[in-house]
């Protein structure tokens, strides 16, 4: 069963959003059910203690008037307690700096409580979240985490082509079709981790063996993903002892 | 055989001029990227190979120890050596021609410092030749240390940068090597009772050079950083301006709102719930128009504490705005501190925005949005941009490319090494789906 766990100090807003949610959940016949109704971040924090809380759903709002936590700060920490967090914003005005929350918290959605809809939001937004879990059930992808500052950011295994040192010493850069990425970390423990699905083609490079469209040996250079990289020595004795396996 | 053995030793001692050059020149041109050049040092090779073959033609045309086939000679490498650094750091002319120059100064000093030991054992002799070399390769080395430790490459970077006065920056440092290199035909004048003189002498000049240089580059940011604090006090009167139509635009709210609220409570009382909710919507709809997307922009700015990052904002901000680019600026909490120099990161912020906003111009519509959130010990900033998908992206990183024809290329390469030089930073790309996304972190814990 997944818990969806509610934080507003308005308790009006509170329970319309309750009510709203377990009516939802009933009529489809979700496995979901509202666990916690706080009022603070002191409760919420304790319930999801409590309930041990793995993948929940949190409805949060923005401006808590709390000493110590905001919203921002509550969904930090729930995302450090349950990085699988699903959290939706509840907010007073349409002006909050949304896209913070999106790209810092990975906030799923947000809900304005002045609205008159708010039932309807609410339940349009737990069919959007019951939507993606399905998805994510359906099609379970190997990820790649890494950690930049304070994002962790998911990338699938099947769309990295190739890792490259950076020219500044322990970076790594992560190239897939569509990004370039820089993380702290090294291609020796890369490899380690990875294993077989990539190969260490020169001193600076690991390619996704999968992603290898061409290896011109002649030019020393390896295709990936319509890329070039180049192959060491120690690269092609690899290459070739791997021929039969690519 | 004596004349092969002749070019042999010309062509070896010329090699050695060109690998030390070769040094000094990575270590002026401040490069961390030295193993993405060493496959462009080939081509350098054939510099010793023409110049020792132009070398034995002139010394048909004029032989003995000649001042003028020297000259002539130094001429002819320098402006090869100048061709290849434009062609490897794709630069300028003159920006290629000033680092050939500084690293040749410090190259030719190297020679006129290790050749002292000919003068002192006037004997020729392959030990002797050996003892040389070492001691050249050993003052190369340290030479190089004492330049990365002063950062010399930053600050002669930074003097190039001068555009204005870049060519006549070039030939002063042009003049300081002739200066060098008649020092170094002096020496086979010099007699043995004053070489330590002449051997002070040498080292104090390059010295007084390197000195030379950094106080040019010094003066030179001085003047730039003045120039900034300039801008900044503009921009902030701008911001006052702002703040002061946010002022009236509400007292003349609060009037309005005065007529509206008589005219709602008149709606009310009749009972006409329609037309009041029409009335409150268009309320709503008119407050965010006339003043909701101000204060959201103020209250953003205002986060920002730093004024140099403030000014930069506010004027890319406003420069948006007026070319049609719907733009959006995220600060959640104060910004204090950047973890950086404030300087680099005002740059790479220039740098970010401006590339944004010129590939968000080409779209139908055009928008660039800004987050920058401080946290306990890091920064990072986000700046997205629509874009119309052309041009290749995995090109970007290359040094001195560019979508058309200069600056864009050129900027992001200079964010690149900027970045590069910081390593509390790290930068991603991505582009998707008609979105393009520059990244940057800067500090906290990895």
């Amino acid at each position: 069963m997944i818990g969806i766990f509610l934080c507003d100090d308005d308790k009006a807003v509170r329970s319309r959003i309750q009510t709203a949610l377990e009516r939802k959940i009933f009529m489809e016949g979700w496995d979901m059910s509202v666990v916690c109704s706080a009022e603070g971040s002191q409760p919420l924090l304790t319930a999801m203690e409590r309930e041990g809380s793995r993948h929940g759903i949190y409805f949060l709002d923005v401006d808590l008037k709390d000493e110590k936590w905001d919203g921002f700060l509550l969904g930090r920490e729930i995302r450090r307690l349950d990085s699988h967090a699903i959290l939706v914003y509840i907010t007073s005005y349409g002006d909050l700096a949304y896209k913070t929350f999106q790209y810092h918290l990975e906030a799923f959605d947000y809900i304005v409580k002045e609205s008159e809809q708010l039932e309807e939001l609410v339940c349009r937004c737990l069919e959007d979240i019951q939507a993606r879990l399905m998805e994510e059930r359906r099609a379970p992808e190997e990820i790649f985490t890494l950690r930049t500052g304070d994002i962790l950011r998911h990338i699938p295994l099947k769309d990295i082509l190739f890792f490259e040192s950076a020219p500044v010493s322990h970076h790594v850069l992560l190239h897939t079709a569509n990004s370039r990425m820089d993380f702290l970390g090294s291609l020796g423990d890369l490899e380690k981790q990875l294993g077989d699905r990539f190969i260490r083609i020169h001193r600076a490079y690991l390619a996704a063996v999968a992603r290898i469209d061409q290896v011109d040996l002649k030019r020393g250079i390896l295709q990936v993903g319509g890329r070039e990289c180049p192959i060491s020595r120690a690269g092609k004795k690899l290459l070739c002892q791997r021929g039969g396996g690519l | 055989m004596p004349l092969l053995q002749d070019c042999l030793i010309t062509f070896l001692d010329i090699l050695t001029g060109h690998a030390a050059l070769a040094v000094y020149l990575f270590a002026v041109m401040d490069e961390r990227m030295i193993w993405k050049k060493v496959k462009k040092l080939p081509p350098l090779l054939l510099s010793p190979i023409a110049a020792t073959a132009f070398n034995i033609g002139l010394y048909m045309i004029i032989p003995g120890t000649n001042t003028l086939r020297y000259a002539i000679f130094s001429c002819v490498v320098l402006t090869m050596c100048t061709v290849w650094t434009m062609w490897v750091w794709r630069m300028g002319f003159w920006s290629a021609f000033s680092s050939v120059c500084m690293a040749g100064i410090f190259q030719v000093a190297t020679s006129a410092l290790s050749q002292f030991f000919y003068l002192m054992f006037p004997l020729e002799s392959e030990i002797i030749s050996a003892v040389v070399m070492v001691i050249f390769l050993f003052i190369v080395f340290v030479g190089l240390m004492l330049l990365k430790k002063m950062h010399f490459g930053t600050y002669f970077q930074l003097l190039l940068e001068d555009e204005a006065n870049l060519r006549r920056t070039s030939l002063l440092i042009f003049a300081l090597e002739v200066v060098m290199d008649i020092f170094l035909v002096l020496q086979s004048g010099i007699q043995y009772e004053y070489l330590a003189s002449y051997y002070i002498l040498t080292v104090v000049l390059i010295l007084l050079i390197v000195w030379l240089v950094i106080h040019m580059a010094r003066l030179f940011d001085d003047r730039r950083m003045l120039q900034t604090q300039r801008d900044i006090i503009a921009q902030q009167q701008l911001y006052e301006q702002n703040l002061e139509e946010i002022r009236r635009e509400t007292r003349l709210f609060r009037h309005d709102y005065k007529n509206l609220l008589a005219g709602l409570s008149r709606q009310a009382g009749e009972g006409e719930l329609e037309e009041l909710r029409a009335t409150l919507s268009r309320l709503d709809a008119d407050f965010d128009r006339r003043l909701g997307k101000k204060i959201q922009t103020s209250t953003q700015i205002g986060n920002l504490l730093i004024p140099e990052v403030r000014s930069l904002l506010l004027s890319k901000l406003a420069s948006m705005g007026e070319k049609g680019v719907e733009c959006r600026l995220e600060v959640l909490y104060p910004v204090k501190a950047v973890g950086m120099d404030v300087w680099t990161f005002v740059r790479c912020l220039g740098i970010l925005v401006d590339n944004a906003a010129e590939a968000a111009q080409e779209t139908e519509q055009p928008w660039v949005e800004i987050i920058l959130l401080a946290q306990d010990d890091c920064v990072s900033l986000r700046v997205a941009n629509s874009w119309n998908g052309q041009g290749n992206p995995t090109r970007f990183w290359e040094e001195g490319w560019s979508s058309k024809g200069g600056g864009r290329g050129l900027g992001l390469s200079s964010y690149q090494h900027m970045v590069e030089g910081c390593p509390a930073a790290i930068s991603s790309t991505s582009w998707a789906d008609g979105v393009f996304i520059q990244e940057l972190t800067i500090g906290g814990r990895q």
